[in-house]
Parts: structure tokens; C-alpha cells; sequence
């Protein structure tokens, strides 16, 4: 059996690092003594993964981990043992159980929606417009393990569509962003695109980025939640 | 509010998650509950001191107590201090986000002397004033500890006042005070407070001292100046290491510290007697934990930290009178939990090397002997009591037991040495991978010879020893090095010595020192224990500035009956014992280990009033 399990990485510990976030997860699997399987061998591991790599800095209420049992354990029990052995900053949200076999999360998810706060007021509707409306935005993503050192890519096929709204003092993003089988973008790169080509100043490196969902998209192309219907829900 | 670390800092900087806490098992109380917060500093990196059993206990410890609130706070790194300094951001604690002015005590363990730039820094960035007398009833009290406290003269201008000896039980004491003085509503300031808490046994307030040097710059006395304050004194020890408290749920970081495990102590003190080492003088006597209180707080720690190794740590564990059963039992009651048992360090005896084996904790990539010196005339110098024969039968055991390489640890420049000493390391080395050959047959093991440079510190037998200067420590790294090259498959690795020859000024070093650090300080100096930070020219002009001989502190033989400009703190030990420790030394004599013997005199059990607890003698309660 394979626990899956919604969790959070809040605003208090958003700059621990995708690696310290996977550590800090293992152990919590550890202190909850869930009967979760190992790896064989001399240096057994915790057979456990998380659906996808958050950056650094990046908050979220949507992360998941999936975990596999070596004996079957009532979901909601081990749902509130794990959430109780987290540190303050990731909560157990919902839990799920389904079969060792059945597909990862991680080659599931097709989107994830963020918001991205910024401090700063001026008007950039045009420039919001612009991008919504254009058919293609080139950029080139830095790719250090590539020689160029760069990956030309098109931010309109992963982020058709943005919102943009601004209270004065901040500016607000929101938009879906597209998760393939080859990849995704990170929220980050969509400003610098719109600084590079609307010739913007946004404080890039102010960036509060947020990621509120992630989901699958059913045939239809519907938005269905990570976690099967009958999903237990903490807290 | 003044500013905090904003997301644009955080992200521009190397692991920002040492500046933002949060991690498992920090604690933070509820602000009706506070009456008190310390701040426990310490001064380097958060990955170093996260590190530090010490801090893991007291502020388990300090935490318990009711009203107290303890927290911590690590030095930032270079990057992000620019960045703090260049923004005017105070430095603050992880739990509540204090800065260092807002807390009631911090307090700054001392265990390295290159790390006390640091302290100035910190306290710099943390908005309080670096002088104590510059400090005013709105700054926090400053405190220190740890095993450098031995000699806190060099930073006398610094702190308010320093706990001498183990903290558990006297650090309870002090909160007290420090309540019940708050509560009143700190009547007379910060100066009544010190006249309170000086009575406390085990505390040292460096401005009721008064300091008189003679004509040649030695002490010719320090003496109280205030009331209640006693002529010397002498270090806090806790009496039973079994009714004292350990922490069973300490924080476990998000990311990997430097000991990333469990650290369990199995006893305190070592009376082996090594004449260079000041932890086997300054925390005497040996006392020891049952096993059963060992094995109980060993499950606790597994349960509460989800860790997968627990390091068995004492200043050296293998002596410790129970350890085969007791590693047994751990790696029987752990195997289901994934949970391994690892020693820090091993003794050179085929014991040792069969327990390596048994727990595994030490890959077969190599293991680790501390011979300390290459000729058997300098293990009987230092009092090592180790034969070249000794080492001999450990190595075999390990080749034996499959391991095709080992590691060893020397050091040059001790007393007495001459460079047919030095070369004996490399002569050692030969035979170990002779052993080699005699076991399997086969040759081409692999020695990796690491030689340090001996620095001389307070409390031991060779405080009246001049270390060597530079040039002469570095003909003897040359010579060793070119006669090593001739080996085939051993390799040396050894240090720059400059920053041993600031250590060794810091060791021995008396209050006109402040000025140096508080100059160096002000040049820059910082993280002086990292190579990429330490710059030797600078601490020269500090020193030059300050009107002070670094070779005065460092490479000057003391005599006989030179006053020490830390007599007035005391472990303990006699200086009769020591003195005569230094010229057994000389005489190449040997002292034996009193913890399973008679008492060879060192003074500490009568004059403290403790005594050694070890399960293996006639304290008999448990047979190993
Ligand atoms: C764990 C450890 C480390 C860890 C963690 C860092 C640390 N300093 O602990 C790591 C691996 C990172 C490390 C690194 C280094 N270490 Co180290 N380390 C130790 C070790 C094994 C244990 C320290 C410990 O936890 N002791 C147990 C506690 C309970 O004892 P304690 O510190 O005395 O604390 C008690 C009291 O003194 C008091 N107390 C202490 N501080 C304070 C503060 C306050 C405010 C109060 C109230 C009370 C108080 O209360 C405590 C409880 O009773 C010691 C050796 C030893 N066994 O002591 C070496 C030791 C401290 N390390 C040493 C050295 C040389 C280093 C390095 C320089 C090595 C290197 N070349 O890089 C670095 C320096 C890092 C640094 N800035 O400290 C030397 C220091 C010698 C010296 N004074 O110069 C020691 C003594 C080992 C030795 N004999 O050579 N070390
Ligand atoms: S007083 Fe005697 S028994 Fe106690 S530690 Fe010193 S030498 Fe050992």
C-alpha cells in the first residue's frame, strides 16, 4: 500500500532547500514509526517521494508525498502520527491511500497555480494585456548543467494566461502554470520574461511566490485534485 | 520593529535556512508565559554549532525551567552579514526573532579560541555593546562558559560574567536569581544583579578583580576588589551524571550539520592523563552513566529525533566500563529501527578494533589510531601510554578484520622533541604498512599521516612550555613531508601553523589581550578557525597596535613560580600535580590512569568534593 499525503511548506521555513525538505520528511516518516518500506541493502532508504522539486524560497500548500508501506496502516491514523511528527512549518493537510502500483504522483501532476506577491505599484496593465494576447514569449531559461548555460523556451505554452491585480502598494499574479512529462517552468522566470520583453522593473528578486495548487487534468482537460475523491482531510 | 531579513537577502545568500529556525523541537513558548529569555550564542556557523552537544543540553535544560525562555543564535556567514550591515539589520535569535539587545542573557560558550572575534561580531550585530562597560540597563547581561573559561582573561573587557564549569545545575541557580531580581523590578541595575549572583559558587565577574603585572609584563597579582568575592574559583561539577538531565527530543535540523545524529553521553572526564590535553585535566573526575539510564535515554533519542545513528560521545568513549555489552544491546534493540551505533574515536587496542567491526560505524575505508607522536620517547613525554607494540597489534586486528587502510593523528612541536622525532612519524608509518604486508601478504596499504601543530594550554602540564615559533615548526613540516614523499602509498596532511600561533597567544593569554581582539576585530577579523577567513598580517598589526608581543603569550617558557594570569579560576587541579606532571615530562616518566587505580594526586576529587564513578571497580553495581 502506498500513503499519499497533501502537505504544506509554510511561509515560517520557505527558505529550506527542496534536499532539506525530502531530510526533514524522512525523519518525520521515522518519528511517526509508520511501517513504511525500505530500500534493501547495506544503507537501506525510506521508499518515499515527493511530487515534485520546490525551489528555494517558494512556499506552498500543495506539496505531496507518497509513501510505501511494508504493512497497511488505517489512513487517517498515520495521516495525523505523520503531521504530528512534522515541524511547525509542513502541515498534513489530506491523506489518500492507494495501491504500491499504481502511477507516481510525480508523473501525474499537469499544472500548478501560484500567486506571486510583489511590492510595487505601477500600472502594468499594458503589459499584462500584451502577454496575455501574444501567441508565443521566447526566453532563454538559465540551464547551468547545458553547455549554452541557457534553454530557450516559450512561456505562453506553459503560462497561457496571467491575472494581474495591484492595491497600491502591491502587485499580485496569479496564473496556472503547465507541468509536462519533460518539465515546467518556475513562476520566477515568468518576471524576468516580462521584464525582458515589456522592458518592466518589477522587483524580481523581491518575489514572494506562493504555490496554491496542484493538480491533474482529466481528458477533458478538467483540473481534478491530486488526491482521489474519498481523501481524509486534517486540520 | 526594527528591519528583518527580507526575502530578496534570503535568497541571495549561500543555505539561508540557517538564518530562519523552525526546525523540529525548537521551542517556543507562549509570550504571557516568559519572564526570561536567554539567548545561548554560539560563535560560528549554524551547521557548526547545531553541532554542539553542550548548547543541545542547556537549552533542553533552561527551557524546562518555568518562565524561561532559551534560544539560539549562530554566526552569520560573510555573505549575509554584508548584507545585514549594509541594511542596518540586527542579528536575531531563531526562536522569537529577538535581536541580541532585546534578550535578558547571552550567553557564548567558548570552545575555540579562534573563534572570539566572533563574540565581538556577534554582539556587535545583535545591537549590544561590545565593552561591558559600555553596557547600561538596557543591554542584556553578557555571559560565557565552556572549556576555554579556564582562561577568560583575554576576554575580560567583554563579558558580565562567566559560569566556570559544567552549566546544568548553577545555570538553574542563576535564572532564579535573575528572576526574582526582575521581578522586583531590577532594583539597582545591572551592577546589583552581578553583587547577587557572584555569590553563587562557579561565577566570575572580571571586574571585581583587579589585575597587577610586573615589571616584565607577568602577573604579580589579581585580587578581589569587591564584597562576597572569592580569591579563587573554582569550576561547577555535576556529581552524578545519572540523576542529571540529558535531552531525549533535542532540535533536528532541516539541513545536514556536522554531527548530523544522535550524540549520547556516556560519561564525562578522561584521567588518562595525556600531559598535552586540556579536556583530560579540566574535567576531572571521570563519572560515568549507568548503562541502563544510557539505553533508556538511547530509545527516547531514537523515537524523538527519527535519526538513524546514535555516536556514542565522552572524551573517549572506548574506555567506558560497560561498552561491549552495552553495544550489543543498542544494536540488538535498534536493528529494526534502522539505527546504527558509531564511536567518535578509537583507542589503539584490538578491543577497540573488534568493536569497529561489530558496529560497523566505521566503513571499511579506513580507521582512525591517535599514536600523537611518532617516537616511543614522545608517547612518554605526553604520558600516552601507548607502544609502538600496541599499535602494532591494533592495525594487525583491522587488517585482519579486512580494513586495507588507517588513518593516524600526530602532533609536532611538543616538548622536548627533536627532528629524529618528527622523522619517527614517518618511520611509524613504514611500519604499519609492514604489518600490512605480514598479515595479507599483499602490499600497497594505505597511510594518511596527519600531523597538527601543538598548541600549549592552561591547566596542563606543559603550561610552562614555549611553543615553537613558526620558522621552526615549519623545518619540521618540510622534513617531515620530504621524508614522507619516499614512502610509497602515505600520505601527510598538516595545517598552516599561523593560526596555532594565535591560538596558543589566546590559550595563555592575559587581559591586555583585549585590546588585540578588539583591534583585530576592528581591522575585519572573523571566522579566524576557517583558512579562507584568517588573516595572520592582520592579527600582527593588532598586536602591534595594541603594544603587545604575541611571543610573550605563545613562545616564552614560563618559570617555576610565574603567577598564571588564570589562577584565580580553577578546575581544580593542583599546580603542584601539574608541576610536577611537566618535569615527569622532562624525565620521560610515565603517570598512570587513576579512574580503575590509586589516586595519583591531581587534587580535583578532594578539593571539589566528587568523586570518580565507573562501573567497572569497586563502585561495583555493575559487572562488565
Ligand atoms: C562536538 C565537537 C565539535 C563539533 C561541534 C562544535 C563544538 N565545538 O562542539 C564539531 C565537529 C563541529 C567541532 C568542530 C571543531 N572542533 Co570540536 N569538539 C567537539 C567535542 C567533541 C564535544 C564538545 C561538547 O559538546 N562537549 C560536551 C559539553 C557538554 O561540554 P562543554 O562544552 O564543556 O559544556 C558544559 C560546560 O562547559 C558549560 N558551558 C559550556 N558553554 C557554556 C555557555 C554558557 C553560556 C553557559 C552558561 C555554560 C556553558 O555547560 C555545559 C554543560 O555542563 C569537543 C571535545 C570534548 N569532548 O569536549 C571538541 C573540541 C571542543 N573541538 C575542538 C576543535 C579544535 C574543533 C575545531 C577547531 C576542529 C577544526 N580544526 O576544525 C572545530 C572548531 C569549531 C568551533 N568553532 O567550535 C577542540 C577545542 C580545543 C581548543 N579549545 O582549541 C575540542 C576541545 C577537542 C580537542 N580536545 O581538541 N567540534
Ligand atoms: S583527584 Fe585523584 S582520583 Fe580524582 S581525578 Fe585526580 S587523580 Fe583521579
Amino acid at each position: 500500500m502506498k500513503l499519499r499525503m497533501q502537505i504544506t511548506k509554510d511561509p515560517e521555513i520557505r527558505f529550506i532547500s527542496h534536499l532539506e525538505y525530502a531530510r526533514t520528511i524522512s525523519r518525520a516518516i521515522r518519528r511517526a514509526k509508520l511501517p513504511a518500506a525500505y530500500s534493501e541493502g547495506f544503507n537501506p532508504h525510506l521508499k518515499f517521494s515527493l511530487a515534485s522539486a520546490l525551489g528555494v524560497g517558494v512556499v506552498s500548500y500543495t506539496e505531496f508525498v507518497e509513501i510505501e508501506l511494508a504493512e497497511p496502516m488505517e489512513v487517517e491514523l498515520a495521516a495525523k502520527a505523520l503531521d504530528k511528527a512534522l515541524p511547525r512549518g509542513i502541515r498534513v493537510l489530506a491523506a489518500d491511500a492507494v495501491d504500491t502500483h499504481h502511477a507516481a504522483l510525480m508523473s501525474q501532476a499537469a499544472g500548478a497555480n501560484y500567486r506571486v506577491t510583489l511590492p510595487y505599484s505601477r500600472d502594468i496593465s499594458e503589459a499584462v494585456t500584451a502577454f496575455n494576447e501574444a501567441p508565443q514569449l521566447l526566453f532563454k531559461k538559465a540551464a547551468p548543467k547545458t553547455k549554452a548555460g541557457f534553454k530557450e523556451i516559450d512561456v505562453k505554452f506553459y503560462i497561457p494566461h496571467i491575472d494581474v491585480t495591484c492595491d497600491g502598494a502591491a502587485t499580485v499574479f496569479a496564473f496556472d502554470c503547465k507541468i509536462t512529462p519533460t518539465g515546467s517552468m518556475k513562476a520566477v522566470d515568468l518576471l524576468n520574461a516580462l521584464n525582458e520583453h515589456y522592458q518592466l522593473d518589477l522587483p524580481v528578486e523581491m518575489a514572494d511566490i506562493e504555490r496554491l495548487n496542484l493538480y491533474r487534468l482529466s481528458k477533458k482537460g478538467n483540473k481534478v485534485p491530486m488526491l482521489n475523491n474519498d481523501a481524509v482531510k486534517l486540520g | 520593529m526594527e528591519k528583518e531579513l527580507t526575502i530578496d537577502i534570503l535568497s541571495s545568500v549561500q543555505k539561508p535556512a540557517r538564518y530562519t529556525g523552525g526546525e523540529f523541537a525548537s521551542i517556543i513558548k507562549p509570550q504571557a508565559e516568559v519572564e526570561a529569555t536567554i539567548c545561548l550564542a554560539f560563535p560560528d556557523v549554524y551547521e557548526v554549532g547545531m553541532s554542539y552537544l553542550g548548547f543541545k543540553i542547556l537549552y533542553h535544560l533552561l527551557n524546562k525551567e518555568q518562565g524561561v525562555q532559551a534560544e539560539r543564535v549562530y554566526a552569520p556567514w560573510i555573505d549575509m552579514e554584508a548584507k545585514m550591515r549594509e541594511r542596518h539589520i540586527p542579528l536575531r535569535t531563531l526562536e522569537t526573532k529577538k535581536t541580541l539587545k532585546e534578550c535578558d542573557i547571552v550567553g557564548f560558550t567558548l570552545q575555540y579560541e579562534l573563534s572570539y572575534t566572533n563574540i565581538l561580531n556577534m554582539l556587535d550585530l545583535g545591537g549590544v555593546p561590545v565593552l561591558a562597560a559600555d553596557r547600561t540597563d538596557e543591554d542584556p547581561l553578557v555571559i560565557v562558559g565552556g572549556p576555554c573559561v579556564y582562561n577568560p582573561e583575554p576576554l575580560a573587557d567583554f563579558f558580565d560574567f562567566a559560569i566556570i564549569g559544567e552549566g546544568e545545575e548553577v545555570m538553574v541557580e542563576v535564572m532564579t536569581a535573575y528572576k526574582k531580581w526582575k521581578r522586583a523590578g531590577k532594583p539597582g541595575g545591572r551592577q546589583a544583579f552581578l553583587q547577587e549572583v557572584v555569590k553563587i559558587s562557579g561565577i566570575y565577574v572580571p571586574s571585581f578583580y583587579k589585575v597587577e603585572y610586573n615589571e616584565n609584563n607577568t602577573i604579580k597579582a589579581v585580587q578581589p576588589v569587591a564584597e562576597n568575592v572569592p580569591p579563587v574559583v573554582y569550576k561547577r561539577v555535576v556529581g552524578d551524571m545519572n540523576s542529571v538531565d540529558f535531552p531525549t527530543s533535542p532540535i533536528v535540523p532541516f539541513g545536514e550539520i556536522v554531527h548530523d545524529r544522535i550524540m549520547l553521553e556516556v560519561f564525562r572526564g578522561c584521567s588518562r592523563g595525556c600531559r598535552f590535553c586540556h579536556a583530560g585535566m579540566v574535567y576531572r573526575p571521570v563519572r560515568e552513566r549507568k548503562p541502563e539510564v544510557l539505553k533508556d535515554l538511547a530509545r527516547q533519542l531514537v523515537d524523538n529525533t527519527g535519526y538513524n545513528e546514535i555516536s556514542l560521545v565522552s572524551l573517549s568513549s572506548a574506555d567506558y566500563s560497560c561498552l561491549a555489552p552495552m553495544v550489543h544491546d543498542m544494536i540488538d534493540e535498534f536493528k529494526d529501527d534502522r539505527v546504527s551505533v558509531s564511536l567518535p574515536s578509537l583507542r589503539i587496542d584490538s578491543f577497540c578494533v573488534a568493536i569497529a567491526k561489530e558496529i560497523q560505524a566505521v566503513r571499511k575505508s579506513g580507521l582512525t589510531f591517535a599514536p600523537e607522536a611518532g617516537s616511543q620517547k614522545m608517547r612518554d613525554v605526553i604520558n600516552k601510554g601507548v607502544t609502538e607494540e600496541d599499535l602494532m597489534n591494533a592495525v594487525g586486528a583491522a587488517f585482519e578484520s579486512g580494513w586495507n587502510s588507517v588513518k593516524l593523528y600526530f602532533m609536532i612541536g611538543l616538548p622536548f622533541e627533536n627532528d629524529g622525532d618528527v622523522l619517527a612519524i614517518a618511520d611509524l608509518a613504514r611500519k604499519v604498512q609492514y604489518k600490512y604486508y605480514q598479515v595479507t601478504g599483499k602490499r600497497g596499504c594505505k597511510v594518511t599521516c596527519s600531523a597538527s601543530f601543538f598548541v600549549p594550554k592552561p591547566y596542563t602540564a606543559f603550561q610552562w612550555f614555549a611553543q615553537d615559533d613558526l620558522e621552526n615548526i615549519r623545518r619540521k613540516q618540510f622534513l617531515l613531508k620530504d621524508e614522507i614523499k619516499t614512502i610509497k602509498n602515505v600520505t601527510l596532511n598538516y595545517h598552516d601553523s599561523k593560526t596555532g600561533i594565535i591560538e596558543a597567544v589566546f590559550a595563555r593569554g592575559d587581559r591586555k589581550l583585549g585590546k588585540a581582539l578588539l583591534l583585530a576585530w576592528q581591522k575585519g577579523a572573523r571566522f579566524d578557525g576557517w583558512s579562507d577567513c584568517f588573516d595572520y598580517e592582520r592579527w600582527l598589526e593588532a598586536f602591534a597596535e595594541a603594544g603587545l608581543d604575541k611571543d610573550f603569550y605563545a613562545a616564552r617558557q614560563r618559570g617555576e613560580n610565574e603567577v598564571f594570569p588564570w589562577e584565580h579560576i580553577s578546575p581544580g587541579v593542583s599546580r603542584k600535580f601539574l608541576w610536577n606532571e611537566w618535569q615527569k615530562a622532562y624525565a620521560q616518566q610515565l603517570t598512570h590512569d587513576c579512574r580503575r587505580s590509586t589516586c595519583t594526586g591531581c587534587g580535583v576529587c578532594q578539593k571539589l568534593g566528587v568523586k570518580i564513578i565507573d562501573y567497572k571497580n569497586a563502585h561495583g553495581e555493575v559487572e562488565a
